[in-house]
């Protein structure tokens, strides 16, 4: 095996924190080399540093046994180094050949765009590493996980065979995810690229790589054959002790319907029907869990449900109350919390504080103004500074922008307020969508809590592991409908896929 | 929660104050005249006084100060009334219009009123002036919240219907039958005008209220309740609907008290300075403040406090012209150099971090 990339002793230093601590680690060619970390452990700096983002404070980096002298992205795609980011880096509104061929673009008489050429170049290319995109349709209409293919067509055409991916699968559903690993596989057998994978689900580390490097606080904790390791190994390098993965109790009675719809018929942003006649209930003291494929009308459902999203036909029922046509504001009083789907645009305020944050939605309560319009900054203060205790918020202080947060954190601010309110009904959407493992255990023991306090939870999320250990009942979602309810442990994940997918149906009946 | 005054932002002002001042005498030199002496006549056209010891002595007694501190007092005012609506996410570029119509409903209602007991008339007029503004400015916010029309589309539109209603009142049926004056409306009895704190000056006891007045803004928009709604509503419109605000209701609020502030100014011109309403009342009095605002990013206590130094330089600028033979447009171009090197403030800095940082990582 030919070393590709070698980096020595890089150490990286940032105001304040050291993102990366004496890392030495070489990656030889023809290999999967995964990545993981807690949010904040410095895999991603590292990967910047070799992509030529970010110039190290000390030590080298070599690409295929040239040292490193610039430090720039230019120079890292010169020696065949690609980049594919967590957050996608295409033009909406150009078609996919056009975002491929963008800065290398083939020209006619040395001036014009040469729409034409950029096609067939595209359309060779998908076909030398099996990758399917349609090169003229556009980027704005094509899938998420199309959108990702691009990005990587996009460092290919720039003739990259070392790949680096940033949580490729954070977006995706496991269909796609699927796909996309045997597309790596084939890339690396085939073509014999290599490449570097960034995430922090262990079953895909396991899935996919071959060998596995895991970092901790900047320093690199282990590299191991995959083979050789396991996901409770794994877990315990990355967070530096074992997780106790608590089991929910599956036996218990539940309580009097809290939550229900019925036949509630809700559009989407363009105007057609998303959610069409779907009926559910949730009991007291029970977590209903939605399995559905992104785009099958759940998100539409749940902002619903929650006054975001106005109400086309059909009922919400509270408590056996109509709330049809209430605002968030009145369903929050009426005892209902929400955990939206996307925290960065709904859950929080990205330029406010972590205590401003923590106080939305009570900040007319009487312990935080005086006279009925001064805020009592102190009381504030320590109300934020009991629930970033009590719930592991970790940042330098309740002072800190959220925005400066790193996901898993954001999501804890999101958890503590919406978990403080005494709710008696949860609405809960991606509740560890891109959070760490360490988090994700605390978040899911929060949920359960919750639960044993009697409150009725609905949970919706794109991980169906998530799904399956939380639920008491499962629903599966398939273009609006529901076309499955199942008890908890009465049924494979496998199976579930034929419901989520709309190949099988039970007809007529009631969640 | 700790604010912390932003240091490296007054640092950039700074800068973009002496760049500008350094643009303009270098404008001077090139156009033949001395910037030492145009400068020192700046100063002097500002403030009034010819030594050092005046302003510790006479600065309160002169003439051109106080026409300083009046016109601090309009910029002030204008520029916090677009920071209420910025605050919430809504722009009004129509504190022009509102302005006008505040103007012209006060001066009618002091004419006509003009024999009642003045405590009454003149608080008649504040309402009447902040009630029109008010509603003039709820137009386009009803507008933008229910059929999301573009509120600066709107507000401007309705800028010059505003000033050529009033310019129509003003020359026909609200005209003034005393003497023979062209336009404008019947001027207020002296019992009504406000009276004035320095003799030949512009400044009233309208400052007064002024003061009072941006307390209150400063002090709602930072301390209170509804000042942390609003800042949500402004940053992040869906997570306060979703968090449960009004978040109609505030935009439009705030859109009316930012227009029943500008009718306030309007009123406070008409009682304070002119008498009478007439065309051209405000020389774009606004669209100063609106700039004002934009510059110090919508914060009333920076705006309060730049609105001082603008008011030096276009007071001082009028001195300068007058006894240097500078033209007084170089004030213009001294405020178009500001603008222009605060808003590349955050690019330069960002610029000047980043060189810093890669200094200490190459070594």
């Amino acid at each position: 095996m030919k070393p590709v990339v070698e980096l020595e002793h890089i150490t990286m230093e940032f105001p304040g924190v050291k993102a990366n601590d004496d890392v030495s680690l070489t990656i030889d060619q023809g290999e999967i080399f995964a990545l993981v970390g807690e949010n904040g452990a410095g895999k991603t700096t590292l990967m910047n540093i070799l992509y030529g983002i970010l110039t190290p404070t000390a030590g080298q980096v070599r690409i295929k046994g040239r040292p490193v002298t610039d430090w720039n992205p230019r120079q890292a795609i010169a020696q065949g180094v690609g980049m594919v980011h967590q957050h996608f880096m295409l033009v909406p509104s150009f078609t996919v050949a056009q975002n491929i061929v963008l800065s290398r673009e083939p020209r006619k008489m040395g001036l014009f765009f040469d729409d034409e050429a950029a096609q067939a170049q595209v359309r060779a290319l998908s076909q030398t590493y099996s990758l399917h995109v349609e090169p003229g349709d556009l980027v704005s209409q094509i899938s998420v996980g199309q959108q990702q293919r691009v990005e990587i067509l996009k460092t290919l055409y720039r003739g990259a065979d070392v790949l680096i991916l940033d949580e490729p699968t954070a977006v995706l559903t496991p269909q796609e995810t699927q796909e996309l690993f045997a597309m790596l596989r084939r890339m690396v057998e085939e073509k014999h690229m290599t490449v570097i994978l960034i995430t922090h689900k262990l079953y895909e580390v396991m899935a996919i790589s071959d060998r596995v490097g895991v970092m901790r606080q900047g320093k690199l904790i282990g590299v191991e054959q995959t083979k050789d390791v396991n996901e409770r190994i794994l877990s315990t390098m990355m967070v530096g002790r074992e997780i106790v993965q608590s089991e929910p109790v599956k036996s218990h009675s539940f309580g009097e319907v809290q939550i229900q719809t019925d036949k509630l018929w809700v559009q989407d942003d363009r105007g057609l029907s998303a959610v069409k006649g779907l009926s559910l209930q949730v009991r007291a003291g029970e977590i209903l869990g939605i399995a559905a494929i992104e785009g099958n009308g759940q998100s539409e459902l749940l902002e619903a449900i929650t006054g975001m999203r106005p109400i086309t036909s059909g009922q919400v029922l509270l408590r056996g109350e109509k709330v049809n046509g209430k605002t968030p504001g009145q369903l929050r009083d009426l005892g209902m919390a929400h955990v939206p789907e996307d925290r960065m645009r709904t859950g929080v305020c990205l330029g406010l504080d972590i205590a401003d944050n923590l106080l939305a939605g009570k900040q007319k309560c009487a312990q935080f103004q005086k006279f009925g319009i001064h805020q009592n900054r102190k009381s504030i203060r320590s109300y934020a500074q009991t629930l970033f205790d009590r719930f592991d918020i970790r940042a330098a202080g309740v002072d800190v922008p959220v925005g400066s947060l790193s996901g898993g954190n954001m999501q804890k601010v999101v958890v503590a307020r919406e978990f403080s309110q005494d709710a008696q009904v949860l609405v809960i959407s991606q509740p560890t969508r891109g959070v760490d493992v360490g988090a994700i255990a605390i978040i899911h023991r929060w949920i359960l809590e919750k639960r044993e306090a009697g409150a009725a939870i609905l949970l919706c999320s794109a991980d169906l592991d998530e799904v399956f250990r939380l639920s008491d009942r499962i629903i599966t979602i398939y273009e609006g409908r529901v076309t499955g309810t199942f008890a908890a442990g009465s049924v494979k994940k496998e199976e579930l896929g034929y419901y989520m997918t709309g190949d099988r149906e039970e007809r007529g009946h009631e969640a | 929660m700790k604010r912390k005054i932003d240091w490296s932002y007054l640092i950039s002002l700074l800068a973009a104050l002496i760049l500008a001042l350094g643009v303009g005498a270098g404008i001077m030199a090139l156009t033949g005249h001395n910037p030492w002496t145009a400068y020192g006549e700046l100063l002097k056209g500002a403030t009034g006084c010819d030594s050092l010891g005046e302003f510790f002595t006479g600065i309160w007694t002169k003439r051109q100060f106080g026409n300083t501190l009046e016109y601090a007092m309009v910029l002030f005012l204008t520029g916090l009334a677009c920071a209420i609506g910025a605050r919430v996410g809504i722009f009004n570029v129509g504190g022009e219009g509102q302005l006008y119509l505040g103007a012209i409903v006060s001066a009618y209602i002091g004419a006509k009123l003009s024999g009642g007991p003045p405590a009454l008339v003149i608080l008649l007029a504040v309402l009447g002036a902040m009630a029109v503004g008010g509603f003039y400015a709820f137009i386009p916010g009803w507008l933008k919240v229910k059929l999301k029309v573009n509120e600066v589309i709107t507000t401007i539109m309705m800028n010059s219907i505003a000033i050529y209603f009033c310019s129509y009142l003003a020359n026909g049926p609200w005209k003034t039958t005393q003497g023979n004056r062209v336009s404008g409306t019947d001027t207020l009895s002296p019992a009504l005008q406000f009276p004035k704190l320095i003799r030949g000056s512009n400044l009233t006891t309208a400052i007064f209220a002024s003061a009072v007045i941006a307390l209150l803004i400063w002090y709602v928009m930072s301390k209170t309740t509804t000042g942390y709604e609003m800042k949500l509503t402004g940053q992040n419109p869906r997570f306060s609907k979703y968090i449960g605000l009004g978040v109609d209701r505030l935009v439009i609020g705030a859109m009316v008290i930012s227009g029943a502030l500008c009718g306030l100014v309007g009123m406070f011109e008409v009682y304070g300075l002119k008498g009478n309403y007439q065309d051209g009342i405000s020389n774009e009095y606004y669209f100063d403040g609106l700039l004002v605002a934009m510059i110090m990013r919508y914060r009333p206590v920076g705006i309060i406090g730049i609105s001082f130094l603008f008011a030096f330089l276009k007071v001082g600028a009028a001195g300068m012209e007058l006894n240097a033979g500078v033209p007084g447009e170089l004030y213009r171009i001294m405020q178009a150099v500001i603008i222009f090197f605060l808003a590349a403030e955050s690019g330069v800095s960002k610029l000047l971090r980043a060189r810093l940082e890669q200094k200490k990582g190459a070594r």
